[in-house]
C-alpha cells in the first residue's frame, strides 16, 4: 500500500485493488477463511434447516464509543440469525469504500470486524470490494450476508406470541442509539454512554431450551417500542411494556435533556424475548447468569385487551408507545 | 271545521296541539304540564315524543293562549323549553287532563340532560328526621340529581338507566307513577329500602361498615387526618381535610402532584349557602351566583388571606377553586365534617376520573387509606366543571358535570354527520349534525388508554343517545395526536382542520358567524400549515376561509415534547435565537445547546404560550414545573397593577404577515435590577399591547372591527382584562367564548364548525 488514503485506483481491478485486499481484507480475515483467489467458496452445513439473512451498514460516524461499523457489519447479520434460533456459521462481506478514506481507518474496521467475526464463531467466507467517486458514499459501506443451521429446540416466531406471554430484555435499551447519536453530532460530551453492540449468540443459546419460548428480535433501529408494535401488528394482542425495562442513567440523562424516548432508540446487542410466562423466570435467571444478561429484566406483558402498545409508568400512569412517525412533532403544552 | 270555527268564533273552547322542544326531558316538565293545565282548567293530555314534548289541550280560548304563556313562563328551574308549533285541531272532549306513555316520534330533537345539584325540596327532606329519606345519600327528585351518567339510552325512563338494577319500592313506585307528586317519573328516585347504599371499606380493615355508619366511618376518617376515596356522581374525589397541611401534604406526595392547586368543597351555610366560602374567599356576584347554580361547577375566586386554609392547597396562586356539595351524599359528608375539605378528582394524572370500584381500589391504592363506595353505577366519567371570571364574566376553564354534554347550534349545516374527535390535550368530542353539534364533557389527556377507552365510549354513547350514526371525522392535522391516529383507524372519512382555524371557528360558531373577522389564537403548541408549531397567531376570515395575518418572531425550541414542563427550554431557545447566551439556564454541560446548534429534534415555533414560559423562567427561575402553564400562572399572580408596556417591533415578512419582535421583552424580562412583580406587569401589559398593535395593523389594511379570542393563553385573566379594555377602548368588539373553554376542550367543536362552513361553501 502506498497510499494512506483509498483512490478510485483501489477499485480498478489491479495492482492497488489486489494490495488492499491482500494487505487489508486477507490479513484481519485470514486466508484460511477467505480465499481471495477463488470465484466462489465452499462451505460445510452439516444440516438441512439452513437459514440466511442479509443486512447493509451505513452508520455514522463510523467509529462510536464501544464499537464501530466493522463490528456493526458482524452483530447486526449474525444476532439477526441467532434471534431466528440459529447458530450462524459463514458470512459474506461487501465494502462499498469511498474515496478518501484513510486506510488505517479502512484497517481499523477490518480488524474490528475479523474480532467480531471470531468472537461470534463465523467465517468470512467471500467478499467484494467497491470505490465510490468521492461524496458518494459516507467513508465506507458494508452490507453482510450471514448464514447459519437451526438449533435444536423450538422454532421462535412473531405469530407464536400468546396472550399472558411475558417479554423479557436482555440488559438496558437505548444505549447503541445514544451512543451513535452523541458521537455523530460532535457533541463533545465526556460520558460514559457506550455502544451495546455485540454478539447475542449466548442470550438466544440460553432460551433455546425452553419449550416455552415463542419469539426473539434484536431491538436495532426503532428500539423496543417497535418490537412490540410489529407483536401488535403480526397478532392482533396488545403489548405492556413495564417500568422494569432497565435505561442506564446517563442514556436517561441525554434523551431528557433531548427530548428523546429510549424505548425508541437502537440496541445493537440486547435481546427482546417472548416466553411462556411459567417459563419467565427461569429463562430470566439463565440470562442473568451470563455476562451479557447480567442487567437481564422483565419488560412487559402481552394483553388482549387493547391492541396497543402501552408504558406503564413507575407513577402508574399509563402512555401509548405509538408507531415511529419520521418527524415527531412536539403536542404538548 | 265547521265546529271549529263555531268554537274560536262563539269565544268557546277549543282543542290546540302544542309541541315544545328544548330542554324538556329529564327535567320534571310533563307533571309541570299537567299540574298548570289544572290550574287552568284544561283537559286533554301531555306526553312525551323522543326529543319533545306533545300537549293536546281543549278549553277557552284565552285560557289557552295564557297557558301557553305559563308553559314558558313558569316552567320548571332546569327545563329550557320552546314551543315549536302551536295548531288548532278538530275539536276533541276530555274528561280530565292526563299523561300518556311516551311515543316514539318522528321527529327526534332529543337533549340528553347533564347532572344537577340536589334541590332545596330534597336537601329539606334529607334533613328532616321524619322524612322517610332522612339522611339518605341518593334522594332526588325530578328537578335534580343526576342524568347523563346514569343514562345508557333514550328515551330517558328508569329501565334505560344505571337505576334499572334497583326496582322500586311500593312507596317509591307510588311516588313515581303519581302526576302530582314531585318524584312524578324522576327516573332514579330512590330510598333507603329499595336504592343503592353506601359501603366503606378501609384498605386495612376490609368492608367494615355499610349504609349510615359508612358515612359515619368515612367522616371519622376525615377527622383523624385521613384521605378518601368517595365517589360521587361523574367519579371518585380524593378527600382530604382542606386545613390539615400534613393530610394535603400527603395526599400531594402519594398523588405526585406536587404543586396543581386542589380544588375545595365547603359546607353549604347561611341564606345563600356561601357564608362558608365567604370566610376563605372575596366573591363578586357572578362568582356567587355561578357558585350556587344547579350546574355547582368549581369557580376560581379571589383567596382572602385570614383563615385556615391549609398554605399548600393552592400554593403560590391568588385563587382558590371552590365549590359547593352537589350531591346528597357530599352534603352529608360537608355537614357531617363542617369544614372545608380537599375534593379533587381521583385519577392518575390527566386521564378521566375513576368511576368503577374495582378499578379504583386497583388504580390509586397507594394514594388513599379507604373507599366510601356505592352501589349505583356510574356509566360514564364526569369530571367537575371549573370556570374563572374574565372580563367580569364567568367563562369555563372545564366542562364537565352539570355543565356537559353542551349543545349548541351552528350557523350552517353539516352535509353529513359528523364526528370532531378534538385535540390531544383537555380532550372532548363532539357529535354534529344538520345545524346541531353536542360536545361531550372533558375526557382528559389523549395518550393514555384510559383516555381513549373513555374517549371511544363517549364517542359511540353520544351517537346512540342521539339516534345519530356519523359519517365523517374531523380531527386536527398533527399526525401524531392519539386523536388523528384513532381516526385514521376508522372506516370513515376522514378530513382534517389545523388547530388554530379550530380554535377561531369554535370563537366565531358560538357567538357570531357571520362577517370576517380577525381572531387572536395564542396557545401553547399545534400544527400550522407551513409545518411550524403555531400558537402566537392572528387569523383573518370566517369559518372555512382563514388566513393567517398576524404572528410572532419564530425560534427554535429544543427538545420536542419536553418544553411544556422545561419552561427553561424557551427562556434559553429565545436568547440563543439572539445570539446571548442565558447565565441561569439549567443546560450546564451545553448538550441541549449543543442540539439547537445542530437544529436535533428542535422545532420552530412561534407559540405565545412559550413566551408566557419564558418569561416566568426568567422572572421566577421557574426552571422546570410539574403542570402545564404553571409557571405563567405564578407570573398572573404576582401582578398588582397596570404597566407601561414595552413596546414589540411589527414587521410584515414575505408572506404578508405582521411579525412581533419580543426582543425587546426579553432584555426586560432578564433586567434583574427591576421588581419581579413589576417585570410581570409590563410583561402582561406588553402581550396585550402587541394584541392591540396588531388588531390595528389588520384594521387599518383590512378593515375588520371585531376581534375574537381564542387558545388557552386567553383564561390568564391579567391579560385577557387588559385585551379586553384596550380593543374596547379603540373600537373594536371583542368576542370572548363563554359556553365553552378558549382552551384545547373547545377544538372538537371548532372542528365542526369549521367543517360545516367549508360544506356550506361548496
Amino acid at each position: 500500500m502506498e497510499d494512506d488514503r483509498i483512490s478510485l485506483a483501489h477499485g480498478n481491478g489491479g495492482r492497488f485493488m489486489r494490495e488492499l485486499i491482500e494487505e487489508v481484507f486477507a490479513r484481519h480475515l485470514g486466508a484460511d477463511e477467505l480465499d481471495v483467489l477463488a470465484d466462489a467458496a465452499p462451505i460445510e452445513l452439516n444440516s438441512s434447516d439452513v437459514l440466511i439473512t442479509t443486512d447493509g451498514f451505513t452508520v455514522q460516524p463510523l467509529e462510536f464509543p464501544g464499537g464501530d461499523i466493522g463490528g456493526l457489519a458482524v452483530h447486526g447479520t449474525t444476532n439477526d440469525l441467532a434471534v431466528a434460533g440459529a447458530k450462524p456459521l459463514y458470512l459474506t462481506l461487501n465494502a462499498f469504500i469511498e474515496e478518501g478514506l484513510e486506510v488505517e481507518v479502512l484497517d481499523r474496521i477490518v480488524a474490528s470486524l475479523a474480532a467480531a467475526a471470531r468472537e461470534a464463531g463465523v467465517q468470512v467466507k467471500a467478499g467484494d470490494t467497491k470505490v465510490l467517486r468521492r461524496g458518494e458514499g459516507g467513508g465506507i459501506y458494508l452490507a453482510t450476508t450471514g448464514v447459519g443451521v437451526r438449533l435444536p429446540g423450538v422454532k421462535p416466531s412473531i405469530h407464536n406470541v400468546r396472550d399472558g406471554d411475558v417479554a423479557l430484555i436482555s440488559g438496558s435499551v437505548g444505549d447503541h442509539g445514544t451512543a451513535v447519536m452523541l458521537a455523530r453530532e460532535d457533541f463533545g460530551l465526556k460520558g460514559d454512554v457506550r455502544s451495546d453492540a455485540g454478539p447475542v449468540m449466548a442470550l438466544t443459546e440460553a432460551l433455546m431450551p425452553f419449550d416455552g419460548l415463542r419469539f426473539m428480535r434484536d431491538p436495532t433501529r426503532g428500539g423496543i417500542a417497535s418490537i412490540a408494535n410489529e407483536i401488535v401488528r403480526a397478532t392482533g394482542l396488545g403489548v405492556r411494556l413495564e417500568a422494569t425495562i432497565p435505561v442506564k442513567d446517563p442514556v436517561q440523562a441525554v434523551c431528557d435533556m433531548l427530548g428523546y424516548d429510549p424505548y425508541y432508540l437502537a440496541c445493537e446487542g440486547r435481546v427482546f424475548a417472548v416466553v411462556d410466562p411459567g417459563q419467565a423466570d427461569a429463562a430470566l435467571a439463565a440470562w442473568q447468569a451470563l455476562p451479557s444478561g447480567k442487567d437481564a429484566a422483565r419488560a412487559g406483558r402481552i394483553t388482549s385487551t387493547d391492541q396497543r402498545v402501552i408504558l406503564e409508568t413507575p407513577l402508574g400512569g399509563e402512555r401509548f408507545l405509538e408507531e415511529l412517525e419520521d418527524d415527531p412533532l412536539p403536542r404538548i403544552c | 271545521m265547521a265546529e271549529i270555527a263555531r268554537n274560536v268564533v262563539d269565544g268557546l273552547e277549543r282543542t290546540e296541539r302544542i309541541v315544545l322542544s328544548g330542554h324538556v326531558q329529564g327535567v320534571g316538565f310533563r307533571p309541570f304540564v299537567y299540574r298548570l293545565a289544572k290550574q287552568h282548567g284544561l283537559t286533554g293530555r301531555v306526553r312525551n315524543q323522543l326529543g319533545a314534548v306533545e300537549v293536546v289541550a281543549t278549553g277557552p280560548a284565552a285560557e289557552l293562549i295564557r297557558f301557553e304563556q305559563d308553559l314558558i313562563d313558569r316552567s320548571p328551574p332546569l327545563a329550557k323549553p320552546a314551543i315549536d308549533s302551536v295548531d288548532v285541531v278538530e275539536y276533541q272532549h276530555f274528561d280530565a287532563f292526563e299523561i300518556s306513555a311516551s311515543s316514539a316520534s318522528e321527529t327526534p330533537r332529543i337533549f340528553v340532560p347533564q347532572d344537577f345539584f340536589m334541590c332545596d325540596e330534597c336537601r329539606a327532606e334529607l334533613n328532616d328526621p321524619g322524612d322517610r329519606r332522612y339522611r339518605y345519600p341518593f334522594i332526588n327528585c325530578t328537578q335534580c340529581g343526576p342524568r347523563y351518567t346514569l343514562i345508557q339510552a333514550l328515551p330517558y325512563d328508569r329501565p334505560n338507566t344505571s337505576m334499572a338494577a334497583f326496582p322500586l319500592c311500593p312507596e317509591c313506585e307510588q311516588e313515581y307513577r303519581d302526576p302530582e307528586d314531585r318524584r312524578f317519573h324522576a327516573e332514579p328516585v330512590a330510598c333507603p329500602a329499595c336504592g343503592p347504599q353506601l359501603e366503606f371499606h378501609d384498605k386495612k380493615a376490609g368492608v367494615v361498615a355499610a349504609a349510615d355508619q359508612a358515612l359515619d366511618a368515612a367522616i371519622d376518617k376525615l377527622h383523624h387526618g385521613h384521605i378518601v376515596a368517595v365517589k360521587g356522581i361523574g367519579g371518585y374525589h380524593l378527600v382530604c381535610d382542606a386545613r390539615d397541611y400534613t393530610v394535603v401534604d400527603e395526599l400531594r406526595w402519594r398523588k405526585h402532584r406536587p404543586a396543581k392547586p386542589l380544588a375545595v368543597m365547603f359546607p353549604l351555610e347561611g341564606e345563600d349557602g356561601l357564608d362558608r366560602v365567604r370566610q376563605y374567599a372575596d366573591l363578586s356576584t357572578a362568582e356567587a351566583a355561578l357558585l350556587q347554580s344547579p350546574a355547582r361547577p368549581i369557580v376560581l375566586v379571589a383567596k382572602n388571606g385570614n383563615n385556615d386554609l391549609a398554605r399548600n392547597v393552592a400554593p403560590g396562586l391568588a385563587e382558590l377553586g371552590a365549590f359547593l356539595p352537589y350531591s346528597p351524599l357530599h352534603s352529608l359528608l360537608l355537614d357531617g365534617i363542617d369544614a372545608p375539605l380537599v375534593a379533587t378528582s381521583a385519577n392518575i394524572s390527566g386521564e378521566p376520573v375513576l368511576t368503577d370500584n374495582d378499578e379504583v381500589e386497583t388504580r390509586i391504592a397507594n394514594v388513599v387509606d379507604s373507599f366510601l363506595h356505592h352501589d349505583r353505577p356510574i356509566v360514564r366519567p364526569a369530571d367537575d366543571s371549573v370556570y374563572r371570571r374574565i372580563g367580569g364574566a364567568m367563562h369555563p376553564i372545564r366542562i364537565g358535570r352539570g355543565s356537559a354534554p353542551v349543545e349548541l347550534e351552528l350557523p350552517w349545516r353539516q352535509s353529513v354527520p359528523t364526528l370532531a374527535v378534538g385535540g390531544h390535550m383537555k380532550g372532548t368530542v363532539a357529535l354534529s349534525w344538520d345545524d346541531r353539534v353536542v360536545v361531550s364533557p372533558h375526557i382528559g389527556e389523549m395518550d393514555s388508554p384510559r383516555s381513549l377507552k373513555v374517549f371511544e365510549q363517549v364517542a359511540n354513547d353520544l351517537q346512540h343517545l342521539y339516534g345519530i350514526t356519523a359519517e365523517r371525522i374531523v380531527c386536527d392535522a398533527h399526525p401524531g395526536y392519539t386523536t388523528h391516529r384513532w381516526a385514521r383507524r376508522q372506516a370513515l372519512r376522514v378530513e382534517s382542520v389545523w388547530h388554530h382555524e379550530a380554535h377561531a371557528s369554535a370563537v366565531i360558531a358560538e357567538l357570531d358567524g357571520g362577517e370576517p373577522h380577525l381572531v387572536f389564537t395564542w396557545d401553547g403548541v399545534g400544527l400550522g400549515a407551513d409545518g411550524t408549531l403555531w400558537g402566537g397567531e392572528a387569523l383573518l376570515g370566517i369559518p372555512g376561509d382563514w388566513r393567517r395575518v398576524c404572528s410572532l418572531r419564530t425560534f427554535r425550541l429544543p427538545g420536542g415534547d419536553k418544553a411544556g414542563r422545561e419552561p427553561w427550554r424557551s427562556a434559553a431557545a429565545m436568547h440563543w435565537a439572539c445570539d446571548k447566551q442565558w447565565a441561569a439556564c439549567p443546560d450546564t454541560d451545553g448538550l441541549a445547546y449543543a442540539a439547537w446548534r445542530k437544529d436535533l429534534n428542535c422545532a420552530e415555533t412561534s407559540a405565545a404560550g412559550r413566551v408566557f414560559d419564558a418569561a416566568a423562567a426568567l422572572v421566577l427561575g421557574k426552571t422546570h414545573v410539574s403542570f402545564e402553564a404553571e409557571g405563567p400562572m405564578y407570573l398572573e399572580a404576582l401582578c398588582q397593577e397596570p404597566a407601561a408596556p414595552v413596546g414589540m417591533p411589527l414587521e410584515k415578512d414575505a408572506s404578508g404577515t405582521w411579525r412581533a419582535d419580543w426582543r425587546p421583552l426579553l432584555r426586560m424580562l432578564g433586567d434583574e435590577s427591576r421588581d419581579r412583580a413589576l417585570r410581570a406587569e409590563i410583561f402582561h401589559a406588553s402581550m396585550a399591547r402587541l394584541v392591540l398593535d396588531q388588531a390595528r395593523a389588520v384594521r387599518d389594511e383590512h378593515g375588520v372591527s371585531t376581534v375574537g379570542l381564542s387558545g388557552g393563553v386567553f383564561q390568564n385573566r391579567v391579560l385577557t382584562d387588559q385585551v379586553l379594555e384596550l380593543l374596547r377602548g379603540d373600537g373594536f368588539e371583542v368576542l370572548l367564548p363563554s359556553i365553552l373553554p378558549v382552551n384545547d376542550a373547545g377544538l372538537s367543536f371548532g372542528q365542526a364548525a369549521e367543517i360545516a362552513a367549508r360544506d356550506s361553501r361548496h
